[in-house]
């Protein structure tokens, strides 16, 4: 049970904690070696890891391929080196196979309060721990320089870690750099003397990782803590690992335990309405039987409402939340902690009070990970949090999905033997043409493959765009649109004869009936596939494309009938294809789940480059699967039948 | 009046022709350039590309075993033919500046498809003017000048050249671009009736990966019935019609009729096939022969044999791939292992006396179904088998012209090859999902190729044979 133990961080520890942060804030001494000195003076073994800052970079087949070795950029200068510190406590109790990492971020070049405090929480707990007798894994503190952004510098050290490339290794440690002041000095470092290694130091496999930030300003009602979870590609890490921060922060130290959530959500009359009627259903319901629990009070559900949508909208990105995104890509477990204290930490009166709660927390935490047996079951991944202690679990959050996407098969296979069977009759004369009735499909089906290539020569077009030098993403993204529409109008020409031969020839009556059903057999393909690959992308994409799949309708034929129905259907169709088009459909994606200030087509430019850089298969999404099915579905629209 | 309406053919045929080659050449120009991008894919590492048979990477360790004079089947690590070993051992090893690794390998298998490709297309052209001559002796005429317009020779040739099944075999350097070839070597010769070819084909795709073995009752047939044709019933009542006409004529007509009916019933001629028999004999004799020479200092034919068909018919290695039979023994305990290995072997043998009496007329398609049958009931599957199969699909594009279910298998087969990598990534490097979900996609995979078989040959009972074991084998599992 996490927190059965009691606490075993004391004032003492926070004294020496306030300490460390004193020496750092105001010693003249780079700031690495203070903390390098701190730590070997607790018998930790101490390394430093040299880095470059890696530029993110586009990689369309990054997701199929397994954790690669990293490619560094050419023009690498001395002065983008980023210099890690890790401080390693070999378990007394462990056989040294496993490890739990601590992390905090700072910039060495200007280390603030809140980064100052992170560090102190950090070492308070570490220096518990380098004194303790139950620990059984070894506990690793990463020191990461965030002068190039804290996600590189994390994932550059899991990398040397996980796995080390030689000819990388050679490249930091080549000649170029020799002058260089960072890495002449750390070589006659004074002080670590017994405990400085040179070469890279590594503990066992990661079972779990925090990151550990502090806010730098206060925010006046509580001390409380925010949890990051999201990693690369909607990955979660294990659900326990956030019960137990939870669990612990709740009951043990009093924190004020929070999730993100949108806060547009919380004002929304239509969600509080929505939220009273629940209620009042539920009093209704106990009123009748009290056994029956299900209701829920309108507060709650607003804000379980507004936190499901967050955690739905930054899991679909694909984007990880923060640097604790670089384990996931290990398999390890990792969440980024970051407390926000009641007063700005740099007039706090109560330091080392806070410094005492959060390590206890941190303590708590790393004690419950060690005396784990197993590696967390691996049933608790797929998950959207609607609270920090409720989650919708993926037994559940399937089940509307697959009501949304049950549809698309059904119609495809109507549409489909509706096309066969008027073939069938309008062409009984011909004995020939019957003959092929049963693969009339393929010739839509060359269609379909023709537009999906075109989807992704489209999303490849961004990778060359990126090569332009001094581009505004104005620019970029009309140079963009018009290269893809460029490239369709050529797909067709070129194609176009062997390919549409049949075509203009016969125009046929079901002709748009079975590019319809091959559309949505392929948009159900595609759905199908990404909510495996990252559900929320796939429900929010389904959202969006499933009803103008089902809906699309020749408007020639919705004109033709002039019934009410049929102009209804009409309008829908026209809207529906309106808000399906990918940079509209991210303008209002963006407006339900953000604030709108200020709209640009440039700011889509910015999110797409934003996707790809971070290997989001969101990207590949809408491009491969979103953007042709769109584009058949307005083909179908405009049919001329 | 019969040049006139052949000229037209002809003229349509070159035409046809001369668009084949461009899209023969499009597709080498497309596996070269996908060659060119090794680290990109990766696919020569990926489990539904490489078994532990057709993997080059076991046959370089195998290779390299050979070369510093250990047996190259020490450490259970290479389980291939020791020919494949001298033919392709060597380029394994031999690397270009600044090329990629193994081009010359894969430069083998490019030709190796394009070879196949080329003898389907010959044996498709064997089929077709056999089809044409036997609706002649019908007496259906017409029939035979429509069936002009699918050259389905060409059309299996190129279906199987841009398969993108093939074309992932093919840069994943998986052996079974070979044994494909032999595969197809054995029915072009049977197809031609070149009883040497036939034979050693034959003799070489069994040498290399067993299942082929059953092909020897399709190529008897071939070589005793001659291809393809309608079933034998069908002439008979032509005859039968004939001499209902003709019995008010004299009698010098009917024996005629009765000369011509011997003749086109196309009675079992033994001579080719003992040819056939004869060849295979002395093929495989040579075979063995120089198997035993290549392994003689090391434990002999005996460890060969233990190793290559050993190792297929007895599933040692129950790495992940994209059959069930894994799966299946990974849970099976170990006092059942035998009696199961007993059952699922027996499956293929099973089913292959009731299709050669119901197709037995149709030698060639006989072989097709088998081909079917034991890619996917063979212990070791991978996406080059059904790559053979999908291309030879083509040679009977006109029989099949009706197939049932195209659209679904298509958008099935689509499906699960998409599907299969996400969820291997997702349970070997994510670490979020686990086993069932990639035997998911292969359940998937067994039960399309199921229905593929199904609409290939409409015979209820073996459907409900294969469904049965597929079913009786899911209820075990849970």
């Amino acid at each position: 049970m996490p927190g059965s133990a009691n606490s075993m961080l004391s004032t003492q520890h926070v004294s020496h904690a306030n300490k460390f942060i004193n020496d750092l804030t105001h010693s003249d001494i780079e700031s690495h070696k203070t903390v390098a000195q701190y730590m070997s003076a607790l018998d930790a073994e101490v390394t430093y890891h040299k880095f470059y800052p890696q530029l993110n970079q586009f990689h369309p087949l990054h997701f199929f391929t397994s954790s690669d070795s990293g490619i560094i950029s050419k023009n690498i200068s001395c002065s983008s080196l980023g210099i890690n510190v890790a401080g390693i406590i070999r378990a007394p109790r462990g056989d040294g196979k496993e490890a739990i990492v601590l992390v905090t971020p700072y910039n060495p070049k200007k280390v603030g309060p809140g980064e100052a405090l992170s560090l102190g929480i950090a070492y308070s707990v570490f220096s518990l721990l380098s004194r303790v007798t139950w620990l059984a894994k070894d506990v690793i503190w990463l020191v990461a320089d965030s002068q190039y952004g804290e996600y590189s510098a994390v994932s550059a050290w899991l990398r040397e870690y996980q796995a080390p490339v030689f000819h990388e290794a050679e490249i930091v440690n080549s000649e170029t750099c020799n002058d260089s002041i960072a890495i002449s000095e750390l070589g006659q470092n004074p002080y670590s003397d017994r405990n400085s290694y040179g070469g890279f130091r590594r503990a066992g496999t990661m079972a779990a990782a925090l990151v550990i930030k502090v806010d730098e300003q206060g925010n006046h009602h509580e001390d409380s803590l925010n949890i990051y979870p999201e990693a690369s590609n909607g990955q979660m890490p294990n659900l326990d690992l956030i019960n137990i921060v939870n669990y612990l922060g709740v009951h043990k130290t009093g924190f004020r335990i929070k999730v993100k959530k949108m806060f547009s959500l919380l004002g929304s009359r239509w969600l509080n309405t929505l939220g009273g009627i629940f209620e009042s259903l539920g009093q209704i319901a106990r009123s009748l039987n009290p056994q029956w629990k299900f209701g829920i009070s309108a507060t709650e559900y607003v804000e379980g409402a507004a936190t499901l949508a967050s955690s739905m909208y930054s899991q679909g990105l694909g984007v990880p939340t923060g640097s604790h995104g670089a384990f996931r890509d290990y398999q390890v477990d990792a969440i980024t902690l970051k407390i926000s204290p009641k007063d700005s930490p740099t007039k706090m009166i109560r330091r080392n009070d806070f410094i005492l709660r959060g390590g206890r927390l941190i303590e708590g935490v790393i004690r419950s990970i060690n005396n784990l047996l197993e590696k967390f079951h691996q049933s608790f991944f797929l998950y959207l949090l609607s609270s920090s202690s409720k989650y919708v679990s993926v037994g559940v959050y399937m089940i509307p999905f697959a009501l949304l996407v049950a549809p698309l098969p059904i119609v495809a296979a109507s549409l489909h033997a509706d096309a066969s069977k008027s073939t069938l009759q309008s062409t009984y004369s011909s004995e020939v043409e019957v003959s092929h009735k049963s693969w009339k499909w393929l010739n839509s089906a060359r269609k379909v493959l023709v537009i999906h290539l075109w989807g992704a020569v489209v999303s490849l077009l961004p990778y060359f765009l990126y090569q332009i030098p001094n581009s505004t993403p104005t620019t970029n993204f009309t140079v963009w649109g018009i290269l893809s529409a460029f490239s369709l109008i050529i797909l067709y020409f070129i194609l176009g004869s062997p390919i549409f031969e049949a075509a203009p020839s016969q125009p046929e009556k079901g002709e748009w009936a079975s590019l319809k059903s091959v559309t949505i057999s392929t948009a159900f393909i595609g759905l199908s596939l990404m909510s495996v690959i990252n559900f929320a992308t796939a429900e929010i994409g389904a959202l969006l494309i499933v009803p103008i799949c089902l809906m699309a309708r020749p408007l020639k034929l919705d004109a033709q009938a002039r019934s009410w129905r049929a102009l209804l259907r009409a309008t829908c169709n026209l809207a529906l294809g309106f808000i399906a088009f990918p940079p509209v459909a991210y303008f209002l994606v963006k407006g339900a789940f953000e604030d709108f200030n200020g709209t640009n087509v440039g700011d889509y430019w910015n999110w797409v480059e934003s996707l790809w850089t971070w290997n989001s298969a969101t990207y590949l999404y809408v491009g491969i699967v979103h953007l042709p099915c769109w584009a058949l579905c307005i083909h179908i629209l405009f049919h001329p039948c | 009046m019969s040049t006139k309406t052949e000229t037209p053919v002809k003229k349509k045929n070159q035409k046809k022709i001369q668009c084949f080659w461009s899209w023969v050449i499009g597709s080498v120009i497309l596996r070269l350039i996908i060659i060119y991008f090794p680290k990109n894919l990766n696919l020569s590492s990926r489990p539904e590309v490489s078994t532990p048979l057709t993997s080059i990477r076991r046959l370089a360790e195998g290779y390299w075993l050979k070369q510093s004079s250990m047996s190259p089947y020490a450490g259970s690590m290479y389980h291939g033919s020791p020919l494949l070993l001298t033919l392709l051992g060597p380029l394994t090893v031999k690397r270009i500046e600044g090329q990629p690794d193994h081009l010359l390998c894969s430069l083998v298998f490019v030709i190796a498809d394009v070879v196949t490709a080329m003898l389907i297309c010959a044996a498709g052209k064997k089929l077709q003017a056999a089809y044409s001559s036997s609706l002649q002796s019908i007496g259906l005429h017409h029939l035979s000048e429509d069936s002009d317009i699918l050259p389905s020779g060409d059309f299996a040739a190129l279906l199987y050249l841009w398969n993108p099944f093939t074309i992932v075999a093919c840069v994943g350097l998986s052996t079974s671009a070979i044994e494909n070839l032999m595969v197809v070597v054995t029915l072009y010769g049977a197809c031609a009736r070149l009883a040497p070819l036939a034979a050693f084909g034959w003799v070489m795709a069994t040498h290399l990966s067993l299942y082929p073995a059953i092909l020897i009752i399709p190529v008897i047939l071939l070589f005793g019935y001659g291809p393809d044709a309608p079933p034998r019933k069908l002439f008979r009542q032509r005859t039968n019609l004939e001499v209902d006409d003709s019995a008010s004529g004299d009698r010098s007509c009917l024996e005629d009729e009765l000369v011509n009916e011997k003749r086109m019933l196309n009675v079992f001629s033994w001579r080719p096939v003992v040819l056939f028999l004869f060849w295979a004999l002395l093929w495989s004799s040579y075979v063995l022969v120089l198997c035993g020479i290549y392994v003689q200092q090391h434990s002999g034919l005996q460890e060969m044999f233990k190793s290559t068909y050993g190792f297929i018919l007895t599933i040692q290695d129950l790495s992940p791939n994209i059959g069930v039979f894994w799966y299946f023994f990974a849970e099976v305990f170990d006092f059942f292992r035998s009696f199961f290995l007993i059952v699922f072997h027996g499956n293929i043998l099973l089913m292959i006396l009731p299709l050669a009496l119901r197709l037995n007329h149709r030698p060639c398609f006989l072989a097709f179904v088998y081909i079917v049958l034991s890619s996917m009931l063979k212990s070791y599957p991978s996406v080059g088998d059904s790559a053979l199969y999908l291309g030879l699909l083509g040679l009977f594009a006109y029989e099949l012209k009706d197939m049932q279910f195209s659209f679904f298998l298509f958008s099935g087969y689509v499906g699960v090859s998409l599907l299969s990598p996400v969820m291997h990534n997702l349970w070997i490097w994510r670490g979020t999902g686990n086993a069932n979900f990639y035997f998911a996609t292969a359940i998937g995979y067994a039960c399309l190729q199921v229905l593929y078989l199904f609409s290939l040959i409409s015979g209820p009972l073996l459907v409900l044979i294969l469904l049965l074991s597929l079913f009786s084998l899911l209820l075990f599992l849970n």
